[in-house]
């Protein structure tokens, strides 16, 4: 019997939806259990840690197309009640309850808010809770709603039902992917820190969800009487918490840095002090936040023990601490924000008895070694926060790798997505503009004359037709909306509708089934610029004419254009045998598709010599697998000669030993690895008893220890030539130190910050154990390193003037790019690196853009096909470079294997007159996505449909007007803009 | 003085399909109301809204035109909120030429989420316009 094909997701965190969404896109049917009421009612990862002012979490996921093809069933109130069978062959049993409001049938006209006779604070027992993306969710508040039914009365589309039956559903599924949510600790757990006790301390979550529909910080941050505080303390509460109250994942120190900064952005004048215990920002880009910061006048404090006493009547916050040097301090501030960090999951029980997975000492989700989302369970993933403390790239990253593992559990891709209707070619028709007004059930009716609006609109030059229609946003309103296009027999629409940006894929889809392409079509938004804006009818008259008057101008103008299609080549192309190309060679074999593995060393299996025997072993395994794939080539003592294409369509050569290869291929693995950086100073080379970690990993393999070791943190991390942490060395130092100290050692770690992450915290266990640390003056590299002597026979450690003997200094060396073979890659690939060197990704102006950008933006081609991972990518520790690899082979899976593809925004694509254009190749420079190529025969501009996104930088940037987008040409757009002017 | 209070200035707001739009949305949702005398209107990313359509409104009679694109770093295409910053700042320097005042062009960056920074911000600007009086070439003959 083949394996079912659909999986079923319980809880909703970045990871779960992350998986949502890739499963979809590659064809699998999933369903969404949400513990909550409605779609981010359960904490998130994002909200509570970052400062952002959005989350665009379910906003990504393009629900509608996924409902209307099958790919998804959403569940609400959900729980899980049983769970039978095996891995392939899953029965589960669970129940649901769905939203009061079902937003397939829901216009958003806020009747049953108007209606609701019952006051909760300052609005009413139903409520909407805006969502960038996801339509506007109506909850009801039960505890305070009478049942009385007037809002059932009113709702126009019979949408809202306030109370709906429990179900019981049961469903046979191949894999199941626990993704519960975040959870935040409680008052009670921060009670140290006086939350709850007084009106000047608050969490950064709150803070984040204030200004989440503000004007962002200023207003988030205003105190209950209504004062702008001045002095601000930002406090990382799992530094000092009790231990196993929260935990804490590395984004926290980066997220207090973050807030600080806001705050000195918005309070120029404020005094903002981060308190933590160290900074702990190991990822892409949060060293360079670290040393804004010092730059913006933040100051950090580094405390050994904290707690805030706030004061119960006037605003202010006593916080006592001790600093680093054993010093009583207290500050008082008028507004500490607490970034704080996550409970153990409270459904790890439940799960477990469910379907068998096991919890770690932690109360975290256990997972097998060497896998990403793998559980002890057979066909049971877990991913995200659910299994340890993770900072949110890896937790997005888990979506994709979830995906990746889970292959081999699914059945066929059980989703095909539905024919497009064929749409009319209008070329050589008079142009008959169509002007259809919606009425919103008639509830616009009695805002503003609508008939008198239809006679002046029928008035216009061009329009052929005017009508007013009930609403185009409900099943049985778009179908009569395309009839009535249809009847009319136009071939140019104006909808005159409302919130386009949730909306639009329901008024495509009108205009659509009545054959007419999208371009020939202008949506206006009455009900935000017009019914919410005027107060008097004649007002309310004028604007919407204006706005009739340039979407009719901009129709006009309009063309039919057939969608583009470009194929798409189902090879993968490696380059780098290390552990990360490996797997990433081994995982998209697995799935059928055919590898190409180059690899510049005479053997695979990069540098095995950091690895400790269980990972050499790992490494092992997958070089036989590689070997005995049928379906990868391996190339090694070779290097890529040239590459030319783009995604889908990649051209390369191979050079060997013997023969140059030419390899096609549709996406491309960067896996080149890092360099493990060499000391300078500190007697490194002169005195055998000066080492770097691996080295010293290696003597202590041969047994030899010593009485005193010194140990030097961010030696070439952390630096201006090295920006950024190297990540791995902190627990690599820690852990060596810890076996020291078993064999009876005394060892003294000298850091800057201990940037110890992950599921083990070894700096406790090193604490525990007896290593002693001493922090040496970090934040100016000038000065601050200490120094290494000579002393007699042994060695002594010199930091801020005190002398400490020591028998082995070892040296914790970062990890650096491979500075020679990344710019050349990065030349011939055409993908830029990132200012450490590494491979880039999208890190920008946020310090957690890459995570968030992947789910706001999941434009698998973004990257135009090549996937940077592992140590090309950013330092990684041995489990996150197989995460990094496995991520990108699932976002790979997504595109390959599709022959052929449309654009991402099907008919909205940018074309070029190409009698206008000259071939400066000025589009080429600015177009984000590499979209763009000069014909070097021709001299004009090719557009490569599937890269472009539309964004419409080669219009603005074209001298001669030569570029254009689809539904954006100057003929067009500067009519339209004439007209509204009017 | 009478004829300045009565002065209601037409202002055009180009706003991105992301952001933009998204910020008028939320304000809807939230029942925010901006000023009435705003024509919106709504170009796919302000990267491409091209120098010509800035200044086209204000030869056409309009008396402000505000630009708002996603927050740095939050753009739908990566930097095309950071392309029309520098093409406003071009456009400034042209409307000197004609005889405009540069802060007859605003841009700002409002969130998705910030419908309350969108009213604000189109709220702001007519204030400013209203202030800055009409725009000088609608009294000039020689144009």
């Amino acid at each position: 019997m083949p394996n079912e094909s659909t999986v079923l997701i319980y809880g909703t965190n970045l990871g779960g939806y992350r998986a949502a969404y890739a499963l979809g896109k590659r064809g699998h049917k999933f369903i969404l259990l949400n513990r909550g009421s409605y779609v981010d009612e359960e904490k998130y990862q994002a909200l509570a840690q970052l400062p952002l002012d959005f989350c665009w979490i379910c906003g990504h996921m393009p629900q509608r197309a996924f409902k209307a093809s099958g790919a998804m069933q959403d569940c609400y109130n959900a729980q899980l009640l049983a769970v039978s069978g095996e891995a392939g062959h899953f029965h589960v049993k669970f129940k649901k309850r769905d939203k009061p409001v079902n937003n397939f049938a829901c216009t958003e006209c806020d009747q049953c808010i108007e209606v609701c006779p019952v006051e909760v604070g300052e609005g009413k027992a139903i409520r909407v809770v805006p969502e960038a993306g996801w339509e506007n969710c109506y909850v009801i508040d039960f505890e305070h709603c009478t049942r009385c039914g007037a809002c059932e009365e009113v709702c126009p589309t019979g949408a809202l039902k306030v109370e709906r039956p429990e179900e019981v559903v049961e469903a046979d599924v191949g894999a199941i992917l626990l993704a519960d949510a975040f959870e935040e600790p409680s008052d009670d757990d921060l009670r140290d820190f006086g939350l709850g006790q007084g009106p000047s301390v608050i969490r950064n979550s709150e803070v984040a969800r204030r200004s989440l529909l503000t004007n962002f910080v200023r207003d988030s941050v205003r105190l209950p009487s209504g004062r702008m505080p001045q002095t601000f303390a930002v406090i990382v509460t799992p530094h000092f918490n009790r231990p196993g109250v929260e935990y804490e994942n590395y984004n926290l120190s980066v997220s207090a840095i973050y807030r600080a900064i806001r705050l000195k952005e918005i309070l120029p004048e404020a005094e903002v002090t981060v308190f933590l215990h160290d900074y702990r920002g190991t990822g892409k880009g949060h060293h360079q936040w670290y040393m804004k910061a010092l730059d913006a006048g933040v100051r950090v404090e580094r405390a050994e023990t904290l707690s805030v006493v706030p004061d119960e009547t006037v605003e202010e916050a006593a916080i006592h601490y001790t600093s680093l040097e054993g010093e009583s301090r207290t500050q008082s501030v008028e507004l500490a924000i607490l970034v704080t960090g996550q409970s153990p999951p409270s459904q790890m029980e439940e799960l477990s008895r469910l379907t068998g997975v096991q919890a770690d000492e932690n109360g975290f989700c256990r997972l097998r070694p060497f896998s990403c989302c793998e559980t002890d369970v057979d066909g049971v993933f877990a991913v995200g926060e659910l299994t340890g403390p993770k900072g949110n790239p890896e937790t997005v990253w888990d979506g994709c790798a979830a995906l990746t593992e889970m292959q081999r559990y699914l059945g066929e891709k059980n989703v095909a997505p539905g024919a497009a209707p064929s749409l009319r070619d209008v070329a050589g028709e008079p142009t008959r503009v169509g002007v259809f007004i919606c009425s919103c059930f008639g509830q616009f009716d009695d805002r503003m004359d609508l008939p008198g609006l239809v006679e002046r609109a029928r008035a216009l030059p061009g329009v052929s037709h005017a009508e007013i229609i009930e609403g185009c946003c409900t099943g049985p309103t778009i179908q009569a909306t395309a009839e009535r296009i249809k009847e009319s027999g136009v071939n140019r629409v104006v909808l005159a509708t409302c919130t386009p940006l949730q909306k639009k894929g329901k008024y495509d889809k009108a205009v659509m089934t009545a054959g007419l392409s999208p371009l020939l079509c202008e949506y206006l938004r009455f009900r935000e610029d017009v019914i919410q804006v005027h107060t008097d009818p004649e007002g309310m008259l004028m604007k919407s004419l204006a706005l009739i008057r340039g979407a009719v101008e901009k129709v006009k103008r309009g063309r039919h254009v057939s969608p583009l299609v470009d194929t798409f080549d189902g090879r993968a192309l490696v380059v780098g045998g290390g552990l990360a190309g490996l797997t990433a060679a081994t995982e998209i074999a697995a799935n059928g598709f055919p590898v190409v593995l180059v690899e510049r060393e005479n053997e695979l299996g990069g540098q095995t010599k950091y690895l400790d025997e269980e990972q050499r072993e790992y490494v092992k395994g997958l070089i036989s697998s590689v070997n005995a794939s049928d379906n990868i080539a391996c190339y090694t003592q070779a290097k890529l000669g040239q590459v030319e294409g783009y995604a889908g369509n990649y051209h390369a050569v191979i050079e060997t030993p013997t023969t140059p290869v030419s390899v096609d291929a549709g996406v491309i693995f960067v896996a080149t690895g890092a360099q493990e950086s060499l000391p300078q100073g500190f007697l490194y080379g002169e005195d055998p008893a000066v080492m770097t970690q691996a080295e010293l990993a290696e003597r202590m393999k041969g047994g030899e220890t010593a009485d005193h070791v010194a140990m030097i943190q961010c030696v070439g991390s952390r630096t201006p030539e090295v920006p950024y942490c190297s990540r791995l060395c902190c627990n690599q130092a820690l852990e060596h130190a810890i076996l020291l100290r078993e064999q009876g050692a005394e060892v003294t770690v000298f850091y800057r910050d201990i940037a110890s992450y992950g599921k083990t915290n070894y700096y406790r266990l090193a604490k525990e154990a007896g290593v002693s640390f001493i922090r040496f003056p970090g934040d100016d590299v000038e000065t601050g390193y200490p120094e290494v002597r000579r002393n007699g026979a042994g060695l002594e450690v010199v930091s801020e003037g005190e002398s400490h003997p020591a028998d082995w200094v070892v040296l914790s060396t970062g990890i650096v790019p491979d500075a020679e073979n990344n710019e050349a890659l990065s030349e011939l690939l055409g993908y830029p690196l990132d200012y450490e060197g590494f491979f880039s990704s999208d890190i920008s102006n946020y310090p957690y853009e890459e995570a968030i950008k992947k789910l706001t933006k999941p434009f698998e081609l973004g990257s135009n096909g090549i996937f940077p991972v592992g140590l090309a990518h950013s330092p990684r520790s041995f489990e996150e470079t197989i995460l990094t690899a496995k991520d990108a082979v699932g976002r790979a899976l997504v595109v390959i294997g599709k022959n052929k593809m449309p654009p991402p925004n099907k008919m909205f694509v940018a074309a070029v007159h190409e009698s206008l254009c000259m071939g400066c190749g000025v589009c080429v420079d600015v177009c984000p996505y590499g979209a763009r190529v000069i014909d070097e025969i021709e001299r004009v501009v090719k557009i490569r449909p599937f890269l472009c996104d539309s964004c419409g930088s080669c219009v603005a940037i074209c001298p001669n007007n030569a570029s254009y987008l689809q539904d954006f040409k100057g003929e067009q757009s500067v009519a339209a803009l004439d007209a509204l002017l009017v | 003085m009478s004829e300045e209070r009565e002065f209601v200035p037409k202002i055009v707001y180009f706003m991105c399909s992301w952001c933009g739009t998204g910020g008028a949305e939320t304000a809807a949702a939230h029942h925010l109301r901006y000023p009435e005398n705003v024509i919106p209107s709504r170009v796919n990313c302000t990267g491409a809204l091209p120098a010509v359509h800035v200044i086209r409104p204000l030869i056409e009679g309009a008396d402000g035109v505000v630009i708002s694109g996603c927050h740095p770093g939050d753009c739908h295409y990566d930097d095309g909120n950071f392309r029309a910053r520098r093409r406003v700042a071009l456009v400034k320097s042209l409307l000197d030429t004609l005889g405009l005042e540069p802060e007859r062009v605003w841009f700002r960056y409002v969130a998705h989420g910030e419908g309350r920074r969108f009213v604000d911000t189109a709220a702001e600007f007519n204030d400013h316009i209203t202030r800055l009086g009409p725009n000088p070439l609608k009294t000039r003959s020689d144009t």
